[in-house]
């Protein structure tokens, strides 16, 4: 059975409006980024830069030390993506292997901290970080993030779908934890940590809420404070600028993206929530 | 001899659990210091009158708890909070949805395309969101208000309006939040039978009946999670539009409770206050998850 033509087309429509109101936004930036301010004024509407021009670009790098900040946005990104990974894959893994005393209870409880508002913890893991003398840093940043249970459930769904026999296969021949994680368990759920750690690390790339608490300092902010630097409702005399910075902002998670799409809507759509 | 094989094994059971422990240490540790330690501090701060910077904090019992709730704007910001709520339930949990439907059982083609397309602004900073959504809506001069003005529309300054605010910083966050709901719902539904979809439809029930009786029901786990998803952390990325775009104002406008605790804390320093509003934030959203496992949980169709 088909639905009719008209029903199918009326819906292409929807879907195609959503998209542009879903996409427009990113293409609107990068072809600002690159006009004149004053073209960007007189010719809002005009999305192609005519008249492109790199001095938007140029006045970011005169203005900010981009260089510094990205390489900020990606130190963080990438230690809070490693510990984030490696500690949910040993929990998920004493999760799905071990029986212990109080494992359901420990389990639930982790999950649960899913639902706490980030404000709950955000005065103490203040009070924490500057104890530790780790305010304005990279670690201050770090740290207090890295509670964070998603991982542990994404993980542990996707173990949960390897076939018990194999690991008890290899228990009997008296083969060692490590080596099962290792040989068995981290071969088969590879693409859905590969996924998990790709999230992960954009997350953690685009976390403002937390850095604008930490960092102080422009030398320590990451991108999404940077770019917060250029927002005015009225535009401001650096629209375009901060069009530009947008454009950094973005082009890492959205290569990334690219690159790797298809690898993470398939662990979406197959270890996703059950 | 017996006896000796039966402690070994309990010794090797004993050990075998230890491990296990072991592998999670580097969790509960971070959990114990990041996650629980400050929930318990939170709560023992919302008993006191506190700056964040004086060496000393004043016992002051249920007072913070009594000024909270006393306080006519915690109601104003209450009822922000569910206007936030309602909007972003339907943009993000009832529109993709159906989406997720369409795409995926009623079309035949594109359906690739939509997944990926829809998906990508969840992988964008919703400071980015919120900075090109503020011009791209800018009432004056902004490409949707001259868009707006070739028909005879006008874009209301929504940045000085009550209510409005409120509209386009949830239109921002669901930007960023509809295309992870989507594509968790799409899976749900991906998951469901052929067969059962394609009998119905052979049968000629309208497609509204087959999503309201089939779809619904059968990916009703997910359907559950991204609904409580959307409420607990939507409200959570809402922050972020709140305090680039509109600082909570005009006048508390557009404030809701989470942007409400940060307030409290970091911009008037009135520790006290802001814990006692996470932890009415926190046990809302304890209630709704109880109501969720009590009356819901018990119906819904598990798809594995």
């Amino acid at each position: 059975m088909k639905i009719n033509r008209t029903a199918e087309v009326t819906w292409h429509i929807i879907f195609f409006a959503a998209v542009i109101l879903l996409i427009f936004p990113i293409v609107y930036a990068l072809g600002m980024s690159f006009k004149p301010l004053e073209d960007a004024y007189n010719n809002v509407l005009n999305i192609v830069p005519f008249q492109s021009t790199l001095e938007n670009y140029i006045t970011l790098f005169d203005t900010l030390p981009v260089l510094r900040i990205t390489l900020n946005t990606f130190v963080i990104a990438t230690v809070a993506t490693i510990f984030k990974v490696v500690t949910a894959f040993l929990a998920a893994y004493a999760f799905v292997y071990f029986d212990f005393r109080g494992k359901n209870i420990l389990y639930f409880v982790l999950i649960s901290t899913i639902f706490i508002p980030f404000t709950v913890t955000m005065i103490p893991n203040y009070l924490i970080v500057s104890e530790m003398g780790l305010l304005d840093t990279v670690w201050g940043v770090i740290l207090p993030q890295l509670a964070d249970a998603v991982g542990i459930f994404l993980i542990r769904q996707s173990m949960k779908n390897i076939p018990l026999s194999l690991i008890e296969v290899a228990r009997l021949d008296n083969t060692g934890h490590w080596k099962i994680m290792k040989d068995i368990v981290l071969p088969l759920v590879r693409p859905a940590v590969t996924s998990i750690g790709i999230w992960f690390f954009i997350s953690t790339w685009n976390e403002f809420v937390w850095p604008v608490l930490i960092m102080k300092t422009t030398d320590n902010y990451t991108l999404p404070l940077a770019l917060q630097m250029f927002i005015s409702v009225e535009g401001g005399t650096n629209f375009t600028v901060a069009m530009a910075v947008s454009v950094v902002t973005m082009i890492v998670p959205l290569a990334l993206y690219l690159t790797f799409q298809k690898y993470i809507i398939g662990t979406f759509t197959s270890s996703g929530i059950k | 001899m017996s006896t000796l094989i039966l402690v070994r094994e309990k010794l090797h059971i004993n050990k075998e659990n230890a491990l296990g422990y072991i592998l999670l240490i580097p969790s509960i540790v971070i959990f114990a210091v990041f996650t629980f330690w400050p929930l318990f501090y939170t709560v023992y701060l919302s008993f006191f009158d506190w700056n964040m910077i004086s060496p000393s904090k004043e016992f002051v019992g249920l007072r913070n708890y009594f000024d909270v709730l006393t306080d006519p704007r915690t109601y104003q910001i209450l009822g922000n909070t569910f206007l936030y709520i309602v909007l972003l339930l339907v943009i993000n949990c009832v529109v993709p949805y159906i989406f997720a439907f369409v795409i995926d059982v009623v079309l035949t083609r594109l359906k690739g395309f939509y997944k990926s397309a829809m998906f990508l602004p969840a992988f964008i900073s919703l400071v980015v969101g919120s900075i090109l959504f503020t011009w791209i809506l800018n009432p004056v001069s902004g490409p949707l208000a001259i868009i707006f003005g070739w028909v005879g529309l006008e874009i209301p300054n929504w940045t000085k309006t009550e209510g409005w605010i409120i509209v386009v910083l949830s239109i921002i966050t669901s930007w960023k939040v509809f295309g992870y709901n989507f594509i968790l719902l799409y899976a749900s539904i991906n998951g469901i039978s052929r067969e059962i979809i394609e009998n119905a439809r052979m049968d000629n029930i309208p497609l509204w009946r087959i999503f309201l009786q089939i779809i619904l029901p059968m990916s009703s786990a997910t359907g559950i999670y991204v609904f409580i998803i959307t409420i607990v952390q939507s409200l959570q990325y809402v922050f972020t539009p709140v305090k680039v775009v509109s600082q909570g104002g005009p006048d508390y406008a557009s404030s809701n409770l989470i942007y409400h605790a940060y307030h409290e804390a970091f911009v008037v320093f009135r520790t006290g206050h802001s814990a006692t509003i996470s932890i009415i934030t926190m046990a809302l959203f304890l209630l709704l998850l109880f109501l969720e496992f009590k009356f819901v949980e018990r119906r819904i169709y598990y798809e594995n």
